[in-house]
Parts: structure tokens; C-alpha cells; sequence
């Protein structure tokens, strides 16, 4: 006479499974064993609630199979393979119930699967598959790289972030001491970069003329610093950059006051080595190259947050061990 | 309606999956979600990644090494990370053991005192000093010499399994350099007993318009690869890495030589 045992699902539903096949679950087996639970209708074992009635029947199979001990390790494997078969999310699902039952070699093997599909992609693509939202802050964004070789061009995002994060919370600041209420508070992060992404248009042709200047300077600058293969190809992004800056600044922010106690750190974190400077930049005003090292950290920070980053990202963690000829590219699929 | 699987899957699942891919793909991870990012952050992850007899090796560390102190204190993943960077002096201080970051594959190298290097210990010929930037006690230092012989082995045993390795000369040249221009060294890795290995023939010091094959390491010194060999299971007994000019004509001057680098090859 075979004993069954009774499980309960989360939806409430009961039904009875033969007892080899239901104890082949740890968790099951612990219920059985230590709490005698199982034996009837009204004593069902309560199933976590990841597992619902589907993802019981898909382990159900699973133990039905390999609960028989006359199985080859080929017949064994053979079936896995077919068995994982599914799509990723009823995968992420069987994990997650085969790990609420303790049933270790089907989460080995779910897992398995699902490591598989990570393998290799990028940050999107994996958001893609998993349907994940693009949620992390810019803050967690531009977190530092993990310098694992000391590679000089890392050490410079950094230091770039550094920054960057430091001016987006003088901007938050300064927002807020702004009357003007539709763009105060609201404004998040986010929007500002969006902002910075997305419009390329009305601006551009009034500041035209002051870009062209920028970027020559901008160039000679570049040309000085030894660090200047990291920030080299900027000066194609330039104008749409230029132009969203200028108008958040002139909009909201009274230019000078905040940014210029900001961007004196600025010059002396990124180019610590100011002897290599052309004199003739630093004897300008203020003023212009401040606004000038601003655009260029803004462009560089909205260059980090397109489709480029991930794989700029494997390449720079790619270039630990083996030191690579010196021009690392940057422009990825261009403006 | 779309959910994500972080509602779906618990964060330790998470941390399980991404310890089955690589060192590389967990990093990249962090870019996904705050739960993958703080998934990514779990000892279970990278001490699966660290090598099996790490704490072994660290224990062998020389007890003048402060990194002994430092590393009985982190966690998984901090060690890892930090031997990526930081590699450790072992073997009264004869090696240095790191970890490849992107593969978690051990990496050795073998301090000049370590290599056999013919005539070493005669001083007209050659010198040992202290340098700030070995990170050995001490590096040999060519004066001149006809006869140029510098020979290193390593046992497989202590590699990692199902591994390409290459080896590296890591050198410099000293203002007094002469000779390397002139004439080319051979370059020679083999396996075990029964190898031939490969032997390139390359100038050190090449005049302008001749190849260049060393390159500058992050550490400031140079490098020239030597060779590369497949490590299966660590049974191959020895791989014997070398640098020779032994024609005996030409006088050669200032070669500076920290040790011999011995590191998986790059995937990519």
C-alpha cells in the first residue's frame, strides 16, 4: 500500500504525492520527521510560498525522476537538460522554490542555467532579461571603480567621479535656493541627466562661436595633461553639452558663487601637475575655465552613462594584468 | 505586467548564481540593479573565487611581511581584491604570489636571488642591490658580461589547473646599457622533461625601425615575454623560462633584473 503525503500550496489547494517522491525534498522530510506533519488532508504540510502549484508540479517531476536510485549519471544528466528548458523567469521562480524546499541539487542546476545567461553580457542586457528597471542612482553609477592594478586612467574616473558627484550636490544646493519652484526640489538627478542625454537642439547655434574657442582650448589643455587619453576624444560631444550647461546655470544657478569654491578642488585633484600647463590658460579669467572644466566633466559624465560604459568597463577591468599600447578607446558608438 | 526577478529571487540566490560566473561578470553586475550590486558584494562569491590553498600560501608569507598581518583581518572579498593589487612576498622572500583579477588565477613572481643566472655571483660581472622600486630585497644589476644566462623554473604544482600561463623577463636598462642593440637574445620557455618549448629571437634594446617587444608594466619596470605554456593538472614537473645571449662576441652592459613574472595569459 504506497504512503502519500499531503502538501498545502500558498493559493490553499491540497493534494496528496507519493511519499518517496514528496520526501525527496529536505524540507518536506524535516516536516515529516521532526513534526509528523503530512499524514492527512488536515494535516498538510504548508509549502512555502514561492512554491505555487506550478512550480510544484515542475519539482515534482524533478524528484520523480531522480528519486529512483537505478539511474545512470547519463540518463541523469540527459534529463536535466531537457528539464531546464524554460524560460528565464519560470527559472528564476524554480530557483527560488527549489531553495525554499532546500532542495540543493535543483537549485544547483537552476542556477546553473541562469548563470550561464548572465555570462558575458552587459549591465542592460541583463536588466532586459531579467526585466529590471534601470534604477541605480547616478551616485551608485559613478561608485568608484574597484582599482585592482593601479592603472592610472582608472585612478582619473575616479577622480572624475569624485567630482562629479561632489558638483551634482552643489547643484542640488544650489536648486534649492532657488524661489523659482517648478525647478527646485523636483528636479532629481536623473532628470538633470536626462536632460544633459536627450536635448541636443535649441541652444546650439547661439553658443556656436564660444564652443569652437572652448574647444581648442580645451584641446591645448588636453594636450598637457598625462592623463589625456582618458578624456582625448571630448571634443566631438562638446556642443550639445556646452549649451544644456550654460542654460541649467543661467536659469537657476547664480554663476561663480558655488562653482567656483567647487572647481578650485577641481583643478587641483584632476591635474595635480599644473606645470604642464600652457601658461596662457591659466592666465584667463576664471570664470571660463571653470565653466570650461564643467562642461568637459559633464560630458564625460554623461558619456559614462550611455550603452558605452559596460563595455569600457570590461575592457578597463580586461586591462589589469597586461599593460595595452597607451591609446584606450573611448568613443564607443560616437555622439 | 513585468515583475523583476529581484522580487522573485532572494538575494542570496543571486549571490549563488553569480559566484558560478566569473570575477569579470560579477564586477559588471554591479551595474545592473542595487540587488545585483549588493549580491556582488558577498564573501560567498569571492571566496569561491580566491584559490583553494590561499590561506595556505599566505601563511607562508614572510613573517617580516606586513601584508600577513593585514590579510589575517579581511574578509573574502577584501583579500581578493587586495591580492589583485597588492601581491604577497613568500618563500623568505625569494617570490611574490598575487591573483589575476579578472579569473582569480594564481599569479608568481620569481625574485631575481631565484633565478640561476650565470655568473651571478661574481662581482666584476654582476651586482645586487636595493632598489625602492622591487618589490624584492634585491634585483641584479649586469656590470658586463660576455656570457648572458638567466634561467628560472616553476612547478606547476603550484599553479592554477587548465591555465595558460605566460612568463615575463622583468627588467630594466641602466645608463650604462650596451650590447642589446647589437645583438638579439633568445627567448625560451619549455615544459617538463620532454618539452623543446619555443624559442623567439628578439633585440632587447631595439635601433629605430626594429620591433619593440617589451612594454612598459605598471609597476614602472619593463617586460618581454619569454614565452607561454598550458598548465593541465600541475603534473608537468617544472617550467624553465629563460633569457640567453651566449655567443660570447658581443660584451653586454646594464641589465637591471627584478625576476621573472609568471601570470595567466590575457582571455581576450
Amino acid at each position: 500500500m504506497k504512503s502519500y503525503i499531503w502538501l498545502q500550496t500558498v493559493d490553499g489547494s491540497i493534494q496528496q504525492v507519493e511519499q518517496e517522491i514528496a520526501m525527496f525534498c529536505p524540507m518536506i522530510c524535516h516536516e515529516v520527521i521532526q513534526k509528523g506533519m503530512g499524514s492527512s488532508k488536515n494535516y498538510a504540510i504548508s509549502l512555502p510560498q514561492q512554491v505555487n502549484p506550478a512550480m510544484l508540479s515542475l519539482i515534482l517531476d524533478y524528484c520523480r525522476f531522480h528519486q529512483v536510485p537505478g539511474r545512470s549519471n547519463k540518463e541523469r544528466k540527459s534529463f536535466d537538460e531537457k528539464f531546464i528548458r524554460m524560460d528565464t523567469k519560470r527559472l528564476c521562480e524554480l530557483t527560488s522554490a527549489a531553495d525554499s524546499l532546500q532542495l540543493k541539487p535543483l537549485v544547483d542546476l537552476t542556477s546553473r542555467a541562469l548563470a550561464r545567461i548572465i555570462e558575458g553580457k552587459a549591465p542592460e542586457e541583463i536588466r532586459e532579461i531579467f526585466h529590471l528597471p534601470d534604477d541605480l542612482t547616478e551616485e551608485e553609477k559613478l561608485e568608484p571603480l574597484k582599482n585592482a592594478t593601479d592603472d592610472p586612467r582608472i585612478r582619473l574616473l575616479n577622480r572624475l567621479y569624485a567630482k562629479k558627484r561632489k558638483e551634482l550636490k552643489e547643484r542640488e544646493k544650489l536648486k534649492n535656493v532657488e524661489v523659482d519652484e517648478e525647478l527646485v526640489d523636483d528636479r532629481s538627478v536623473d532628470d538633470l541627466l536626462s536632460f544633459i542625454n536627450g536635448d541636443d537642439g535649441d541652444s546650439k547655434g547661439i553658443k556656436t562661436s564660444k564652443s569652437k574657442k572652448k574647444n581648442r582650448r580645451r584641446k591645448d589643455l588636453l594636450k598637457s595633461t598625462s592623463a589625456h587619453e582618458a578624456t582625448k576624444n571630448h571634443n566631438k560631444e562638446s556642443n550639445g553639452l556646452n549649451s544644456v550647461c550654460r542654460s541649467a546655470e543661467v536659469g537657476q544657478i547664480p554663476p561663480g558663487v558655488g562653482a567656483t569654491t567647487n572647481l578650485q578642488d577641481v583643478e587641483d585633484d584632476i591635474f595635480p601637475n599644473k606645470n604642464e600647463f600652457d601658461d596662457g590658460d591659466i592666465d584667463d579669467e576664471i570664470d571660463p575655465t571653470l565653466k570650461e572644466k564643467i562642461d568637459r566633466e559633464v560630458e564625460d559624465f554623461a558619456r559614462r552613462l550611455n550603452s558605452d560604459w559596460p563595455e569600457r568597463m570590461q575592457e578597463i577591468l580586461s586591462l589589469g594584468q597586461e599593460k595595452k599600447p597607451v591609446h584606450l578607446s573611448l568613443n564607443g558608438k560616437g555622439s | 505586467m513585468r515583475t523583476d526577478i529581484t522580487n522573485i529571487l532572494p538575494e542570496e540566490c543571486i549571490s549563488y548564481i553569480l559566484s558560478l560566473t566569473s570575477p569579470t561578470d560579477v564586477c559588471r553586475s554591479k551595474l545592473v540593479s542595487p540587488v545585483f550590486r549588493s549580491a556582488a558584494d558577498s564573501d560567498t562569491i569571492w571566496g569561491k573565487f580566491l584559490p583553494s590553498d590561499c590561506y595556505d600560501i599566505i601563511s607562508n608569507a614572510s613573517s617580516s611581511s606586513s601584508s600577513k598581518l593585514l590579510t589575517s583581518s579581511m574578509s573574502k572579498t577584501q583579500l581578493y581584491f587586495h591580492l589583485c593589487k597588492n601581491p604577497i612576498i613568500i618563500d623568505n622572500g625569494t617570490m611574490s604570489f598575487g591573483i589575476d583579477k579578472a579569473t582569480g588565477k594564481k599569479c608568481y613572481m620569481l625574485g631575481a636571488r631565484r633565478l640561476s643566472i650565470a655568473w651571478a655571483n661574481t662581482p666584476r660581472y654582476w651586482r645586487w642591490k636595493r632598489v625602492p622600486e622591487s618589490r624584492f630585497s634585491e634585483v641584479a644589476e649586469l656590470k658586463e658580461v660576455w656570457w648572458l644566462d638567466v634561467k628560472g623554473t616553476i612547478e606547476t604544482k603550484i599553479l592554477s589547473p587548465n591555465t595558460t600561463y605566460v612568463a615575463y623577463l622583468v627588467y630594466k636598462f641602466s645608463s650604462s646599457r650596451y650590447g642589446f642593440e647589437k645583438k638579439p637574445v633568445d627567448l625560451h620557455v619549455e615544459l617538463g622533461e620532454s618539452d623543446a618549448g619555443r624559442t623567439f629571437r628578439i633585440f632587447l634594446d631595439p635601433s629605430a625601425n626594429i620591433p619593440q617587444f617589451s612594454r612598459e608594466r605598471e609597476d614602472g619596470w619593463m617586460e618581454v615575454k619569454l614565452g607561454e605554456f598550458f598548465n593541465e593538472h600541475g603534473d608537468d614537473g617544472k617550467a624553465t623560462c629563460s633569457l640567453r645571449e651566449v655567443d660570447n662576441y658581443t660584451l653586454k652592459k646594464g641589465l637591471i633584473i627584478e625576476g621573472i613574472d609568471i601570470r595567466p595569459k590575457d582571455s581576450r
